[in-house]
């Protein structure tokens, strides 16, 4: 069965931008530990500055790009959570990515509204190009806003 | 090449804040504020909170006045810095003294570094810092004798003049039985310096760095910076920062402080703008 992993596109997992504090420590290692249970070689789903990313978190784990057995899919949700967000806050960002979200975790995108994305700020065209990859319930392994973007690292497949 | 100063060992990325600690009832800047043993013991309690890395004790003040035998030294920095040893293990205990005898005493006593701020005057202090296994500056003072002032000092090129006394200085020191790791220059800002000489030591200290061996500059609310601003002392803290900008830009190692907070947040933000440090934590447009 296919192996499908979602993590998100912050430019805070790329190693040019190290801190002496990682201010995603979570979501690094949460990120990692599902790149990893990839396996040996996956395919990248993601805008450009998310292939950056998923050369990265790749690179660090150990897995290959190529094949069509594993994919890794770059993607978050609205990045309006809160006043301190990039976006400022957008109320509508709430019921946005909680109807994605939970989209996610069924593994079945097809009712999914993307209108209103880019007015989010959401970093959505890996995840609507895997939309016919997802199936069946996704687990969990990380699913927060810490600085006003919503991310999930989520694992498909088995 | 790994800094080794007496037990302590600090990396090469590492930059070091070495705060003043006066066991004297007059140098210029605190007036003797720390003359009082537990005066002086709250100082290093202080610094140490504000992360000093390297304490400097002197007993005698750099500038001509009161004559201070070699008992009398020993007698205002030994148990001191004995007191100090058990106190802070992993503190890194300096002495500035040129006396052998006193180097000697405070070794014994638990110091890690001798400050020789006056240049080599007493020839045996190298054959000191060997026996003991401790780190010595190696300062230039243009040959001035201990605690006096510069009077028409010229240099034909200063910064050469310190490159090429403190260098050999330090191979005087190797050859005695220093360990390389463990020595140190320093141009010494005002010792055998008038403003003007300063001031070129400052804009072309990269050239010492060049040199390989890691540099100690002292620069804090010296005349040099007073003279520059026309500000007494008391107020000199930003002149100091400025010239303590420019020089950690050339890549100096160990600064040798009043002001401990102030000078850390400026040496780290310099070096991380020149990409020595990363950001202590930076999520700002990343997230």
């Amino acid at each position: 069965m296919t192996r499908v992993v979602l993590v998100p596109g912050a430019l805070a997992l790329l190693p040019e931008y190290a801190s002496q504090v990682d201010p995603v420590a979570e979501l690094r290692a949460a990120a990692l530990a599902a790149v990893r249970w990839l396996g040996p070689e996956a395919a990248v789903l993601g805008d450009t500055q998310g292939e950056r990313v998923a050369a990265a978190l790749m690179g660090a784990a150990g897995v290959r790009r190529g094949g069509t057995a594993a994919y890794l899919v770059v993607g978050n949700g609205s990045a309006k959570r809160s006043e301190k967000a990039p976006g400022h806050l957008d109320e509508r960002s709430f019921g946005f990515d909680a109807a994605l979200g939970d989209a996610l975790v069924a593994g079945d995108l097809s009712g999914v509204d993307w209108s209103l994305a880019d007015e989010l700020w959401a970093s959505v065209d890996g995840l609507r190009r895997a939309s016919p990859l997802v199936s069946g319930s996704a687990a969990v392994d990380y699913a927060d806003d810490p600085y006003g973007v919503q991310y999930w690292v989520m694992r498909w497949g088995s | 090449m790994t800094l080794r100063l007496g037990r302590h060992e600090f990396d090469d990325d590492r930059t070091l804040m070495m705060a003043i600690v006066n066991r004297t009832p007059d140098s210029f800047y605190d007036k003797g504020a720390t003359w009082a043993e537990d005066k002086a013991f709250d100082r290093v309690a202080q610094v140490v909170d504000e992360g000093a890395e390297m304490v400097d004790i002197g007993g005698i003040k750099a500038a001509p006045g009161e004559e201070i035998d070699e008992v009398e030294e020993k007698r205002r920095v030994v148990d001191f810095v004995a007191r100090i040893r058990a106190a802070y293990p992993s503190l890194v205990i300096s002495v500035d003294t040129w006396r052998a005898s006193v180097g000697d005493a405070v070794c014994e006593a638990g110091a890690d570094v001798l400050n020789d701020a006056w240049g080599g005057a007493d020839p045996a202090l190298v054959d000191v810092a060997a026996k003991h296994d401790v780190a010595l500056i190696c300062t230039h003072t243009g040959g001035a004798v201990p605690r006096t002032r510069p009077y028409r000092v010229e240099y034909d090129d200063v910064v050469r003049s310190a490159i090429d006394d403190t260098v050999a200085y330090a191979e005087r020191a190797l050859a005695a039985g220093v360990a390389r790791e463990s020595l140190v220059i320093d141009p010494a800002h005002d010792f055998g310096k008038n403003t003007f000489h300063s001031l070129e030591i400052t804009r072309r200290l990269g050239e010492m760095v060049a040199t390989g061996w890691p540099v100690l500059v002292s620069l804090s609310n010296k005349d040099f910076v007073g003279e520059s601003l026309d500000l007494p002392v008391g107020e000199r803290l930003t002149g100091t920062l400025a010239a303590t900008a420019v020089c950690a830009l050339a890549g100096a190692r160990i600064y040798r402080v009043h002001e401990v907070v102030e000078t850390r947040q400026v040496v780290d933000m310099v070096n991380t703008i020149v990409g020595r440090r990363l950001p202590a934590r930076a999520i700002r447009g990343l997230q």
